[in-house]
């Protein structure tokens, strides 16, 4: 983890809100590290899109405030828009070729003719768009469409990159590479707010995950952090070499001592012997060692054992809670007060 | 080197969204119009009703002073456009400020204009012949075609970025651009024999000062009438640039559709 006073963005207790008393955003307090990424995660309606373009100078801050790059977000303006890369989630494009859309968009910022010409070769290569470098806009795929809203952006220098949602839309394999790519930027310095709905995208890539949800901030850590905390429990299954007989098994259960509960098709008093025991545990690194002594103690033979993970679903399952459910059949309604922000603030609010 | 920013955005202007077709097409128009229109009803519009002139003569002003309108329309849509594509939400998260990209937008505007001018020009001369045309009389055609585009450019961005919807925004167009050219002296003049009602909507349209002072610099004529149109569209334009600015500053980003 980056040092703490190298933060390149801080916002303290930030927030938008597009009525009187009406909020998409709120309290919204993180930092950024030179170099680190971080993710936002959270369901449709959450703030993620509004807080990409509050960062980014596109909405204005109605409450709190921010730093970013030792500019004041409110009146950083140009001069702190010109250290910045975005890339929104509505597709931009100009009615050019594919390869002059990336010059022309680098000449906007400003890049060397000689400098753009081999950035763009560069980025044709790496986004994998050699094959649609002369075609127009309209004549790409959704997901070179969106290959090259990414490459285009990397066409300029830039300290912070936005990005949201950037990899809807592409193959798993083209998400791979782009997120090789980014994590390779990071670590020579480029810090990355990054939007996603893949959760395991954002397991591998940032550094530390927000989580929000109806335009607040739930959790801010690292992803291990977030799945220790809020994963859940882990399934741990075992097979044996012989049947464990039912008052093994009850034995099993009582001996466990809220170590653990086991899984209903291997209960105690089953109709059948069978050769499994599962049981669900939160704590499974203390309860390794001790299951490991139980069988060793019951004679019995492992034929095998699996520990599931705990992942940043489960974690993010976990934090948004079941009743989720019932709260986005209730916000996704046209006259709820997210679509109300949609309309206000001109915005996708995810 | 690097341009300024205004200059990067109408270079930007230039290379994305316009086509050659449509950019044949609005220029192409009036030419046709001068050459056809003008060649045909030369023989059947007596000249005692264009102030002795022969119609084509009459028209040619008239068409120069269309193309603040080509301009402005240019300007509309490539605004338009920015909007629908999403890259004026992208530009303003670059390294430009929301006045730089109506500046570009407006220089677009005149600089369409006044390419506009010269076909005009070149087209109608044969047609005009040069003689009464005086270094201030260009000037002056100069500036009265800058003054309309930048009022027909404020209007339909004004417009631009209060729609939402692109249907609605190319009906209003053309109805506007319908409008605003058949009722004005473009294509024929306010006499003793219009009727009231439409001799008051002719001189509520900024085309028709703009028409009758190119047809006062083209005459060499340029008097009071003159410096009273070329400042009622001072002020008109001003009016409109002053309605884009405000309309920008509140501008929604965001999609449409």
């Amino acid at each position: 983890m980056p040092p703490p006073n190298d933060l390149v963005l801080e916002s303290r207790d930030l927030g938008y809100s597009y009525a009187p008393g009406r909020f998409a955003i709120r309290h919204l307090s993180l930092g950024l590290h030179r170099g680190e990424v971080l993710g936002l995660l959270g369901r449709n309606g959450a703030g993620k899109t509004t807080t990409v373009r509050l960062l980014t100078t596109l909405l204005p801050p109605t409450e709190g405030t921010a730093t970013i790059l030792g500019y004041d977000l409110r009146t950083g303006g140009r001069a702190l828009r010109s250290r910045l890369g975005v890339v929104l989630q509505s597709e931009s494009l100009d009615f050019v070729s594919l390869e002059r859309n990336l010059t022309l968009y680098a000449f906007l910022w400003g890049v060397p003719r000689e400098v753009a010409k081999s950035r763009a070769e560069e980025m044709i290569e790496l986004f994998e768009l050699d094959h649609a470098r002369k075609r127009k806009p309209w004549a790409l795929s959704g997901g070179e469409r969106r290959r090259f809203q990414v490459a285009r952006e990397l066409m300029h220098e830039m300290e912070i990159l936005f990005l949201d949602e950037p990899t809807v839309g592409l193959d798993a394999i083209s998400r791979r590479r782009i997120l090789r790519y980014l994590r390779e930027r990071a670590k020579q310095g480029l810090s990355i707010v990054f939007t996603t709905h893949i959760l395991h995208e954002a397991d591998l890539l940032c550094d530390r995950i927000a989580i929000l949800h109806l335009g607040r901030l739930l959790a801010l850590d690292t992803a291990e952090s977030l799945k220790l905390r809020y994963g859940g429990n882990r399934e741990v299954s075992m097979v044996f070499t012989t049947p464990v007989p039912p008052p093994l098994r009850a034995e099993f259960a009582s001996a466990l001592h809220g170590r653990g509960a086991v899984l209903l098709d291997a209960e105690p008093g089953a109709a059948e012997a069978t050769n499994r025991l599962a049981l669900r545990a939160e704590h499974t690194e203390e309860l390794l060692p001790w299951l490991s002594q139980w069988v060793q103690a019951h004679s019995l033979e492992f034929e095998r054992m699996s520990v599931e993970e705990a992942t940043l679903e489960g974690a993010f399952l976990g934090m948004i809670g079941e009743d989720a459910a019932e709260e986005d059949s209730r916000t996704s309604r046209d006259d709820s007060p997210e679509r109300e922000a949609l309309r206000q603030t001109g915005g996708e609010l995810t | 080197m690097r341009l300024p920013p205004v200059l990067r955005l109408v270079v930007r202007n230039f290379t994305s969204n316009l086509d050659p077709i449509s950019i044949t097409i609005r220029f192409g128009q009036p030419v046709v119009t001068i050459v056809v229109l003008g060649t045909m009803f030369s023989s059947i519009i007596s000249s005692s009703v264009t102030n002795g002139t022969s119609y084509t003569a009459f028209l040619v002003p008239g068409m120069v002073a269309f193309q603040m309108i080509t301009g402005g329309v240019i300007s509309g849509n490539l605004f338009w456009l920015d909007r629908r594509w999403a890259m004026t939400e992208q530009i303003f998260s670059g390294p430009f400020l929301r006045s730089e990209y109506l500046g570009g937008l407006v220089l677009t505007t005149l600089l369409f204009s006044l390419v506009g001018v010269g076909v005009m020009m070149l087209v109608g001369l044969p047609f005009i012949g040069i003689a009464a045309l005086s270094p201030l009389g260009v000037g002056t055609v100069l500036l009265t075609v800058a003054l309309g585009s930048i009022f027909f450019a404020g209007l339909l961005i004004t417009l631009g970025t209060r729609l939402r919807s692109a249907n609605a925004y190319f009906s209003i167009q053309s109805f506007l651009q319908l409008f605003v050219i058949f009722l004005s002296t473009v294509y024929y003049p306010i006499s003793a024999s219009t009727p009231k009602v439409l001799a008051v909507i002719f001189y509520g349209n900024p085309l028709t000062y703009a028409a009758n002072t190119i047809r006062d610099a083209f005459a060499g004529t340029l008097g009071g009438s003159a410096l009273e149109g070329l400042g009622i569209l001072a002020a008109l334009a001003l009016v409109m640039f002053v309605a884009a600015v405000g309309a920008f500053r509140t501008l929604e980003l965001g999609p449409i559709q």
